[in-house]
């Protein structure tokens, strides 16, 4: 269940048990937890800009959730499409990388020893650098930093 | 009266006294006060140099945290609109059901007098 608005009878729970609406292609959930998305955000964001930002726009012009179905499915398959790869090609470091976000409060600075190493396979695998927009030029982004004033125990 | 008890007079010793050493007399110990304070006042301008190169620090990670969110709303909100449109049209079937019989009722229609969508404030159960 995906909706950001809680039942207002915690004793009647929310629960619609009717199906997706006939006519609709039928979509899978992503399925993946915070942590997990948010250790591949900035990739999902790169790899799936086009899709992301033609919802984004689409969302713009109406807010009713029936006006944007075809744009959310394609940005739903692009996520998922980059979900698979990642998990087939760096498995192990996004693992290493998302437990480590669990362990520490999902702060990013306090994972940036398996970071770096998800970083560089990705970037080897498939071709997608982490870039912060709005970084200031110049000088490295934060999460390239050699050596940071906040770290973690670990670097 | 004849001198004959034999007395010895209390006098000082040959050459005076030595000079009463009245003068303080601390041995300098430890760096100076000008060194004290330089010390001080550089440890301090190192640890505000760090506080600010945090600071600056610290706005990236939030940017960083801000851009994470970013990149994944559209995703999410995919989701969570599939969902609605399914309760809504499921619950709009629902109304049609139920009103069937009240003649001039308009199924799903917005309390307001435009054309914006309104999440909805009740559910129809």
């Amino acid at each position: 269940m995906a909706t950001h608005r809680d039942a207002q009878f915690p004793s009647t729970p929310y629960i619609e048990p009717a199906p997706a609406p006939i006519g609709q292609p039928k979509v899978e959930e992503v399925g993946a937890t915070s942590a997990p998305l948010k250790s591949a955000a900035f990739f999902i964001g790169q790899q799936c800009q086009e899709v992301n930002e033609d919802f984004m726009l689409c969302k713009n012009e109406s807010r009713d959730p029936a006006h944007c179905l075809k744009e959310g499915r394609r940005v739903t398959r692009c996520a998922q499409d980059l979900i698979k790869k990642l998990g087939e090609n760096c498995g192990k470091q996004w693992e290493e990388h998302w437990q480590c976000l669990e362990k520490n409060n999902q702060e990013l600075y306090m994972c940036r020893k398996p970071e770096r190493s998800l970083n560089q396979c990705v970037f080897e695998k498939l071709k997608l650098v982490k870039n912060i927009p709005g970084s200031p030029e110049g000088q490295p982004q934060i999460h390239e930093k050699k050596n940071p004033v906040w770290s973690g125990v670990q670097r | 009266m004849s001198g004959t008890i034999q007395f010895k007079q209390d006098l000082p010793p040959k050459g005076g006294y030595e000079p009463i050493r009245y003068k303080r007399n601390l041995p300098a110990r430890g760096p100076g006060g000008l060194a004290v304070f330089g010390g001080i006042l550089a440890i301090c301008a190192y640890g505000f140099y760090k506080v600010g190169q945090g600071n600056l620090e610290q706005r990236e990670l939030k940017r960083e945290r801000a851009w994470s969110r970013i990149h994944l709303i559209p995703l999410l909100m995919a989701e969570s609109d599939r969902d609605i449109y399914r309760r809504e049209q499921a619950q709009l079937a629902r109304e049609k059901e139920l009103m069937k019989d009240v003649p001039g009722w308009e199924a799903g229609k917005s309390v307001y007098n435009n054309k914006r969508y309104n999440p909805q404030n009740f559910v129809v159960m």
